[in-house]
């Protein structure tokens, strides 16, 4: 059974007096487990997604069931990864991370050796003490991930997390997430503009049309894990980048 | 390349974190330790100059007192002039922390609820419209000489800047952080403590900054007023009595108190926001 049923969902805003249609009406469902990754033009309604799947924003029309129960207004269990690392500068690294377990109250002793593990796990351990300004953009963004991960979350939501960085580090970061993915196993929903790198990083890619967003396509990815980079350069991989692409190229998102 | 070519590359002020930069960027702008020398050599010039012009046209101490003899008289004086400093800085410390406490509640009342700014917001208006110098006689009348006025004065001309950086403060919190801390789980409580107030911190001191150095002054200028002591008063009587040389020693003892109070603020900005990018560099201690 799907852990996750989004039903004929739509999000209208109102901006100014005048309703803006940004998402749906969509209908998808995601299994437990899986990374599932959203593709699609600027404006198209995934991060509004995302929100509503976070129970971050309410649909205007149709509704989220997780596991059988619609969607409320605080959901437990999220880790969520935004476009910008979010650190707080007045705290080191590690109580950056620490922040996750505090706000649910959950005593720092408790969860701090996990902290560290995670820390170290995402290769980042040996700056717990620092300050976010003293760590380059892909550190930083490693240590939002450690944080995402703290609370153990069914669900881990990424909106563009790799975004902001520079192409060298946002492959590494792609690996790095599969990695932690694999030891991890969470239901992940991954939002990109990037193709390849939904390819990589998914087991699924959902394909999704300029505003008001609805679903082109949906496309199982079947390539074997743990993936290097080098899959990038296999026709299988090439296969599925090319079937995305002449979806945006049909609707008129690439020209 | 050579290993000393590629140690100067390092040195490159793009290659260094941001605190090594704020630290070259301060060393440079010290000129390298020397930077105390033209300020005090500028000063000693300027008193000396000072003093020359006055004995040189002559003038009369009751128009402008030479130097020396201020400081003759602050000498002769000592006691009296740390009495009247200690009244007045009493009146300014009470002033300021009654003032600190409104805006800080006030504030947050503010920031916490539109429909309370909006009944407070013209009162606000007005209230900061209004000239305060003219506030001090009417507190004669309704509080009568003394402390208490010289304290409500200060409280009245100190607590605006401290409100209006408070409530931006606490509104200026990053949505995508509070979306964050939502995501997280956090409630209200949590949000306010970790993200909101933290986050107002910045703004909250420089609104102080700008009022502790208002503080002494809205002593003085009560003390002008509705009081029968402090230094205010005694610079009002001394120039009432032509006695010019007490009143620029009640003048520079005045300026000593704003100048440590400066100070006061600079070292509670570093102790409570150290992580601020106005403040990375500035303490040896870490790292």
């Amino acid at each position: 059974m799907s852990e996750i049923v989004v039903q004929s969902v739509e999000r209208t805003y109102r901006s100014g007096g005048r309703a803006v249609h940004a998402l749906g009406p969509v209908s998808m469902e995601f299994e437990a487990g899986r990374t599932t990754t959203i593709v699609g033009p600027s404006g198209c309604g995934k991060s509004t997604l995302l929100r509503i799947l976070g129970g971050l924003d309410r649909p205007s029309a149709g509704q989220v069931l997780v596991r059988g129960q619609p969607v409320g207004e605080r959901m437990d269990g999220i880790g969520v990864v935004f476009q910008r690392d979010l650190l707080l500068d007045w705290r080191n690294i590690l109580d950056n991370v620490l922040l996750a377990a505090e706000m649910k109250g959950l005593p720092r002793r408790a969860v701090e050796p996990r902290a560290r593990a995670l820390l170290d796990e995402l290769g980042v351990g040996d700056f717990a003490d620092r300050s976010p300004w003293e760590l380059s953009g892909g550190m930083r963004q490693r240590v939002a991930i450690a944080r995402a991960l703290l609370c153990e979350p069914w669900l881990l939501l990424l909106d563009e997390p790799f975004s902001a960085l520079d192409a060298m580090t946002r492959d590494q970061m792609g690996v790095l997430l599969q990695q932690v993915q694999q030891t991890a196993k969470t239901t992940a929903v991954l939002i990109t503009h990037s193709i390849p790198e939904a390819v990589f990083l998914s087991d699924r890619v959902l394909v999704m049309s300029g505003r008001p967003g609805v679903i082109l396509d949906d496309i199982a990815v079947d390539l074997p894990r743990p993936r290097t980079l080098a899959l990038r350069e296999e026709p299988e991989f090439a296969a599925i980048v090319r079937r995305i692409r002449v979806q945006f190229e049909r609707s008129g998102v690439l020209a | 390349m050579s290993a000393s070519d590629q140690a100067q590359q390092g040195r490159r002020l793009d290659r260094v974190r941001p605190r090594e930069q704020a630290a070259i960027g301060r060393q440079a702008a010290t000129g390298r330790g020397w930077g105390w020398v033209l300020p005090t050599l500028s000063g000693i010039g300027g008193l000396l100059l000072w003093e020359l012009a006055v004995h040189g046209l002559e003038l009369p101490s009751y128009l402008l007192p030479a130097p020396s003899e201020v400081a003759l008289v602050m000498v002769e004086k000592w006691r009296l002039l740390l009495d009247q400093l200690v009244y007045t800085a009493f009146a300014a410390a009470v002033g300021f922390v009654i003032a600190l406490a409104i805006s800080l509640g006030l504030g947050a009342m503010i920031a916490a609820s539109p429909a309370v700014e909006r009944v407070l917001y013209v009162w606000l208006v007005v209230f900061h419209a209004i000239p305060k110098v003219v506030v001090a006689p009417l507190l004669l009348v309704w509080i009568g000489f003394g402390l208490k006025s010289s304290i409500i004065f200060v409280v009245v001309f100190t607590f605006f800047p401290m409100l209006v950086n408070t409530v931006a403060g606490l509104r200026s919190a990053d949505p995508d952080l509070l979306l964050l801390a939502r995501s997280m789980g956090g409630s209200s409580w949590h949000i306010l403590r970790k993200i909101r107030i933290p986050s107002a911190m910045p703004s909250i001191i420089s609104g102080i900054k700008i009022s502790i150095t208002l503080a002494p002054l809205g002593a003085v200028i009560g003390e002008f007023v509705a009081s029968n002591k402090g230094l205010g008063h005694m610079l009002i009587q001394s120039v009432g009595s032509l006695e010019v040389p007490v009143a620029f020693a009640a003048v520079t003892v005045v300026s000593v108190l704003g100048i440590l109070v400066w100070y006061l603020a600079e070292f509670v900005e570093r102790i409570t926001i150290p992580w601020h990018a106005s403040q990375r560099g500035r303490s040896g201690s870490e790292s």
